[in-house]
């Protein structure tokens, strides 16, 4: 049994994964007579690392309006400290209210919009700094 | 000469061929955190299992192969889990790997090659591009390369990994193979580079910006993988081929059967009660597929949208998906292209289809519109409407409208449509849906608000339910959410021996 930390979008999971004996193939069993090491039996997701976002990335930082709607709820003010998949703001949008996150760790610098206002998509809600 | 003298020539200029670019380079190399060709090879394949192809190939001035050593890029095939791959690898250490006659003559030789035996093709790109001194010779031989390509393409699959420069025309022959890997740091494309762009627009961008790993998987979509280092993105390489056949005319290798992620009852609860409330698409996609045998393909790009390689019951499969927690899981522009992609793929080469659909509609506004969401929307109908892979689909809660035929629905030809009791199949949504009927009978109304919450409760009651669209047959059955494993590796089997045909013609006319 082998366990895994896989980090997506931000959210850490914990997997294990099991041994079953190597590579199995039914159609052709002769076409692989040997048993192959474990880590290529289980291609798993380790090697998918999330997004660098906090390096060479020009809009790193600034997290925008994903679609048109309204701002449901706004949970971060200046000054205040995020980590990256923090939840910092709901935006209403086709009638679902939708997680807007923090893209990067850092310092609440600015934030561009109120409870209740309207946005377009690509508006620039927050400034991480 | 004696065949002693003869032998130790043959390995003093396998030698030279073997050094590439020489010490000083290789190093250099090494120091900008990039392989040289021949690791970058022995990386990705099995074990001592690279067999050299036109090992010394030169130009025409150049007999004693000393100028050019391989000509800027070693070629050959070798096998990745048992299994024939063909594979280049351009030498940024000979001439800045870039591409002449010869260069080009080596790359078309393996194409061709895998053509002939159908064969997976790998290509390691790290290239200052053509070789100027070759003039059109050098031009020529990116058309030759974009020939076979396309010739190629749906025969067989190809992988781009872009490890180093590749700039110009040379970033077409990437684009036109199915996958592209980039690799974060040292991998850049772009057409025309930062300085170009200084001089005709005075924008200043730069290389990593413009067209490095995070903006073409993040951004543009040009690529479907990154990865932080080489090594890495040689696992995924090797990841990536194990859901894959050798070719159009094979099945994908089939593994052991394992157990989900996510057990039986975590199922039932992932959906939200209150449809305004998002959830993540991928919690139901571990709760069907083997544990840890899935790979998303595109995983940084229009995230409204999951397409991926999966194991089902240890056989490969696609899975596309709606994000509900991206965009409230709408269609747009961008999820379009990456979907309708996904989809011909995996019917080109013979992988069934499951497609998880939570879909509120496609995404309204003037950018939508202006950007072309019609003809890139009809991508994905036209898509699905021409595979004719076993296709498997699963409504998970919403279905609305033309998004909900686009996804897959029994009038595409799915061979199978299960709704989740959460289904929602409607025209559209409660609220869009009262304001056009009922908007008189509101309008007159004593008290206009009170009035509307009724209808919209009514017509939730009425029509936001999955056996409205049973009675009609466009679903097959409505399922408890923890058997969808079990009912989704029933289908497969069944559906695994279909035999549908699509009429004779030279090819369709994909909207694009």
């Amino acid at each position: 049994m082998k366990r895994f930390k896989i980090k997506v979008n931000g959210e850490v999971y914990d997997v294990e994964v099991e041994e079953s004996g190597g590579f199995s193939c039914a159609s052709a069993p002769a076409a692989f007579p040997a048993p192959l090491p474990a880590p290529e039996t289980v291609p798993v997701v380790p090697s998918q690392e999330p997004l660098p976002y906090d390096y060479a990335f020009f809009d790193a930082g600034i997290v925008s309006s994903p679609m048109p709607g309204i701002i449901n709820n706004i949970y971060v003010k200046a000054g205040d400290i995020v980590k990256p998949g923090d939840v910092i703001a709901v935006l209403e949008a086709m009638k679902m209210e939708n997680k807007i996150k923090a893209d990067i760790a850092g310092t609440v610098k600015e934030v561009r919009v109120a409870k209740g206002q309207a946005v377009n998509g690509g508006d620039p809600l927050v400034i991480i700094g | 000469m004696s065949m002693r003298d003869k032998l130790d020539r043959l390995k003093e200029l396998r030698q030279l061929v073997e050094a590439g670019g020489g010490r000083k380079r290789i190093d250099k190399q090494h120091e900008a955190g990039k392989k040289t060709a021949r690791e970058r090879i022995a990386a990705l394949l099995d074990p001592d299992s690279f067999r050299e192809i036109d090992v010394f190939a030169a130009s025409e001035d150049d007999f004693s192969n000393q100028k050019n050593p391989g000509e800027g890029v070693t070629a050959g095939y070798g096998k990745i889990h048992g299994r024939k791959v063909y594979v280049y690898a351009q030498d940024f250490t000979v001439a800045g790997g870039s591409l002449g006659r010869v260069h080009a003559d080596k790359i078309c030789k393996v194409l061709d090659m895998a053509m002939k035996v159908g064969a997976p093709v790998i290509g390691l790109n790290d290239s200052g591009g053509a070789r100027i001194q070759e003039g059109v010779d050098a031009l020529n031989g990116y058309g030759e390369i974009f020939f076979r390509n396309t010739m190629a393409s749906g025969v067989i699959p190809q992988i781009s990994v872009i490890l180093g420069p590749c700039a110009g025309g040379a970033v077409y022959s990437p684009a036109l193979t199915d996958f592209i890997l980039m690799v974060s740091g040292t991998g850049q494309m772009f057409i025309t580079g930062p300085q170009v762009i200084k001089a005709v627009t005075g924008e200043k961008v730069s290389m990593e910006t413009l067209g490095g790993a995070a903006t073409h998987n993040r951004v543009s979509g040009v690529a479907h993988f990154i990865t932080g280092n080489e090594d890495d993105c040689m696992l995924t390489v090797r990841a990536l081929l194990s859901y894959l056949p050798s070719n159009n005319l094979e099945e994908a290798p089939v593994f052991a059967s394992m157990e989900p992620a996510i057990d039986r009852e975590t199922m039932a609860g992932i959906v939200p009660d209150d449809p305004n409330k998002s959830y993540d698409m991928r919690e139901i996609i571990r709760g069907v597929v083997d544990i840890g045998q899935y790979l998303e393909v595109q995983p940084y790009y229009a995230q409204n949208g999951i397409t991926g390689f999966a194991r089902v019951d240890g056989r490969s499969v696609g899975i596309v998906a709606n994000q509900p927690c991206v965009k409230a899981g709408s269609l747009d522009i961008n999820v379009s292209d990456k979907i309708a992609r996904f989809v011909r793929f995996c019917d080109a080469f013979n992988i069934p289809i499951i497609t998880f659909m939570d879909v509120p509609g496609f995404l309204p506004g003037t950018d939508q519109e202006y950007g072309g969401v019609i003809r890139h929307g009809a991508k994905i109908i036209y898509a699905y409407c021409e595979a004719t892979v076993p296709k498997v689909t699963v409504i998970v809660r919403k279905a609305y409208g033309g998004a909900y035929i686009a996804m897959c629905s029994s009038s595409l030809r799915a061979d199978a449509v299960y709704a989740w009791p959460s289904a929602e199949i409607a025209v559209m949504g409660p609220e869009g849906a009262v304001n056009i009927i009922n908007h008189k009978e509101i309008a007159e109304s004593e008290n206009p608000v009170e009035m509307r919450k009724k209808l919209v409760d009514d017509y939730r009651d009425r029509f936001a339910n999955p056996y409205i669209a049973s009675a009609r047959g466009f679903v097959q059955d409505v399922i408890d959410p923890r058997d969808t494993r079990s009912v989704i590796i029933d289908a497969l089997n069944n559906f695994s021996t279909k035999r549908e045909t699509r009429p004779r013609k030279k090819h369709g006319n994909i909207p694009c």
